[in-house]
């Protein structure tokens, strides 16, 4: 997200583009201020996974694309 | 190779002899079974106690190891509500540098800005997530990680990676923490690969007291 300028201010609303995080268990997009949790695979390390409230709280699986690994 | 010798390779994977995990009954479950640990459950046995899988909690105690290696020591929060619990977790905590939280576990401790005595983990392990439940839903509020050591009457709720273990038993808690601190260790290169740690596991277990 760029800085806005008077002109571009002035000029009325802008479109941005917000990149959201995704849950790996439900793909839901994970809304700002949502008790999620973020946390690199246990297993490689390599990919961030994402968990929202209600996966989380009913305990559903997660699984990590680069190694296979599934959790909790 | 024959069917044995594949067993005899596979046992000889394991962190610990067999043996002495069986003793210490580290895959001694409950008569009760929850779906989330389905995964994790070897068998019934004929009195009715469910069995885990001894292979599983070896391997989830390697990847937790893995995954704790990657955080600070300071920032790493092990907490303990049951009685057997507590001087495993003061152990491991002496070893990697974590902070132990023994007994209750005061509220707002994480997720209240205000507490005088407040911790901003990146990391929780809680002993079992049923007894230390004051711990799991802080951290779900806060958005911190939880690895739970889990027998099969637990569920997931809360939980984020799972040691599948007995984490009622005096011996079984010992073992999985002694474990767990020298896979940490050797993860963070702090101990050498074909090492062992050089604390006894009888120190990790908790003292019984004698009444006479």
């Amino acid at each position: 997200m760029g800085p806005l300028s008077d002109a571009s201010a002035a000029r009325g609303p802008l479109l941005l583009t917000v990149s959201m995080p995704v849950c790996t268990s439900c793909n839901r997009l994970i809304q700002p201020g949502a008790r999620a949790v973020k946390f690199n695979c246990p297993n490689c390390g390599e990919m961030t996974i994402w968990r929202c409230p209600k996966c989380r709280k009913f305990g559903r699986q997660y699984k990590c694309l680069k190694c296979g690994f599934v959790g909790p | 190779m024959s069917e044995r010798e594949v067993e005899v390779a596979v046992e000889e994977e394991l962190l610990l002899p067999r043996e002495t995990l069986l003793s210490a009954g580290v895959h001694i479950g409950t008569r009760i079974k929850t779906k989330d640990m389905e995964l994790f459950t070897y068998r019934v046995r004929p009195d009715g106690l469910f069995v885990l899988d001894v292979k599983k909690t070896d391997e989830r105690i390697r990847t937790a190891a893995k995954f704790l290696s990657r955080f600070e020591p300071s920032k790493i929060v092990v907490v303990a509500s049951r009685l057997y619990g507590q001087q495993p977790v003061r152990k491991f905590c002496e070893l990697t540098g974590a902070i132990p939280i023994e007994g209750r576990f005061a509220p707002g401790l994480f997720s209240n800005p205000l507490h005088p005595e407040r911790i901003e983990p990146d990391v929780v392990i809680v002993t079992d997530p049923r007894a230390d439940k004051q711990a799991v839903e802080e951290a779900a509020a806060v958005g911190i990680p939880v690895i739970a050591l889990c027998s099969t009457d637990n569920e997931f709720s809360g939980v984020d990676l799972v040691i599948p273990t007995n984490n009622k038993g005096r011996r079984s808690l010992a073992a999985v923490y002694w474990l767990l601190a020298q896979q940490v260790l050797k993860e963070r290169g702090e101990l050498a690969l074909d090492q062992s740690l050089s604390v006894p596991l009888e120190e990790f277990e908790a003292k019984l007291e004698s009444k006479e």
